[in-house]
């Protein structure tokens, strides 16, 4: 299949899911974005209410991590079980199998763009208007799409040949949640972990976008780099597995 | 029906193994061979028949045939020309119009957003469906998503064409339609493997037949021959289904 090809099928499949998604529920739009205000209620009434943490802006600060974080999760989540799920098609045509998580990707990507969107707007309304620094933005997703397609690759690469990672996929997804500077800010690691944290790309990718969608600041480049270097490692080891397993997977998954 | 035996065989299978691995890094693998040692050629414009018992190794055969899987060892030699199964409904989604799951799949068969644009009527056409295109598939019959599904597959136009057994496409009316339009592709000077239980449907449609038995070829040859030999191997007429 040329790469043309490949790019009309899997933007048709997007919006083909994106469709059948909004047919099945009525109110899937909805739920989409009532989603990430249900966490964050749940963890301001537990952190913000309950144990009095958090400060003033605990709110948006929640939201901000919830819904970044929301992002890379479920791309990770979606990615890794997409090849797996598709032993049926891969057994009746040839297909790229890069086609099935790039499909997970762009679908979870449109899902990120609208409630993004609109918790841009709830920032702005909240008391912080857009700032220069929001010409950062594109970047900061960019980067962050980066990591979670390298990541979503390397998942449903490996989940057909090792069927077990999704348990190891999962907690270490739960660890990430907890540890990447979602429900607390980063300086509140103790300095001795700090250099440990900060290995974690997720926590600087939060900490840029809470710099520039609350503190209306440019992020630390510094802290980004390594995101860059995550997402490049995580994209070229999938993309050589896949590569490897190509045509193992409909044999794998032929039952 | 003519084809050129003296030319190069636009495909060629040497000593073909295919075998299917269970993954479990902790416990005992556990895998089965489906095509032990297969050899043949295939020739320009020749209707091919496979056949051999359930459980030969037919489906695995056409998927290495149709690029799905490559062999373990033994040699697949091909001119480049591209294979491809007669599947049926690839891709369909209940949730999707009929409109919308002809585009899907006919993306994934391989057609442009050009082409499909070009054939949709056509395809809405023989697929009978009239004002139910634009429902969801979801609230068709199994006649009509049969009929959709055959008006899709049926447009792809590969240079070896893969078939897998009798097709159960739709009503009796239209049954015969798409039984007419595979027996023309079949009859034409097209390249066609055929993999069938049916003795007279190979009789009736084919130029040469291979017997597969176990993941290895019994025979190849012309078609009474390799139907003479089969039927004695199992002393009925018509050999039983495992």
């Amino acid at each position: 299949m040329r790469p043309r090809q490949l790019v009309s099928l899997v933007a048709f499949k997007t919006y083909a899911e994106l469709r059948a998604e909004a047919s099945r529920y009525f109110l899937s739009i909805f739920w989409w974005v009532l989603d990430p205000i249900l966490s964050m209620m749940v963890y301001y009434l537990v952190f913000g209410l309950l144990m009095q943490r958090g400060g003033p802006d605990f709110i948006p600060f929640l939201l901000v991590g919830i819904v970044v974080w929301q992002w890379f999760e479920r791309s990770a989540l979606h990615g890794m079980a997409s090849i797996n799920g598709n032993g049926a098609l891969m057994n009746l045509i040839q297909i790229p199998k890069l086609f099935f998580p790039a499909v997970t990707t762009a679908v979870d990507t449109v899902k990120f763009a609208i409630v993004f969107s609109l918790l841009l707007l709830f920032v702005w309304g909240w008391g912080y208007p857009p700032s220069m620094a929001y010409l950062a933005l594109p970047l900061l997703m960019l980067l962050e799409l980066a990591l979670l397609a390298g990541l979503a690759l390397l998942l449903a690469a490996a989940m057909p040949l090792f069927p077990d990672l999704k348990y190891l996929a999962e907690v270490s997804l739960r660890l990430g949640f907890f540890g990447s500077g979602i429900l607390f800010s980063a300086s509140m690691v103790p300095a001795a972990y700090q250099d440990l944290y900060r290995l974690n790309p997720m926590v600087n990718l939060i900490q840029a976008y809470r710099d520039v969608l609350i503190h209306g600041v440019w992020p630390q480049w510094a802290g980004l780099t390594g995101v860059v270097l995550a997402a490049l490692l995580l994209l070229g080891a999938g993309l050589t597995l896949l590569r490897r397993f190509e045509y193992d997977y409909p044999r794998l998954l032929s039952r | 029906m003519s084809f050129d035996q003296s030319q190069a065989p636009v495909l060629s299978l040497r000593n073909v193994r295919v075998t299917y691995r269970r993954p479990s890094p902790l416990g005992r693998r556990s895998s089965h061979t489906a095509l032990a040692d297969v050899s043949f050629d295939l020739y320009h414009g020749e209707s091919l028949a496979v056949i051999g018992r359930n459980g030969a190794g037919k489906s695995t055969l056409l998927k290495l045939l149709g690029g799905i899987l490559r062999p373990d060892s033994g040699r697949l030699y091909s001119t480049g020309a591209r294979a491809a199964l007669l599947a049926h409904q690839v891709g369909f989604d209940p949730q999707l119009t009929g409109r919308d799951n002809i585009v899907l799949s006919a993306l994934l068969l391989g057609f442009s957003r050009a082409e499909i644009a070009r054939q949709m009527d056509g395809i809405i056409a023989f697929a009978e469906l009239g004002d139910f295109i634009d429902q969801p598939l979801g609230t068709y019959s199994l006649g009509m998503r049969a009929r959709l599904g055959f008006a899709v597959s049926s447009r792809l136009e590969p240079e070896i064409l893969l078939i897998d057994e009798a097709l159960g496409v739709g009503d009796a009316a239209f049954q015969a339609k798409s039984s007419k339009l595979i027996e023309d592709r079949l009859k034409s000077d097209k390249t066609v493997v055929l993999v069938t239980h049916s003795i007279p449907a190979v009789r009736r449609l084919c130029n040469r037949a291979v017997w597969i038995e176990d993941g290895v070829t019994r025979m190849e040859d012309d078609v009474e021959p390799v139907l003479a030999a089969y039927m004695d191997a199992y002393g009925v007429k018509n050999p039983p289904s495992r």
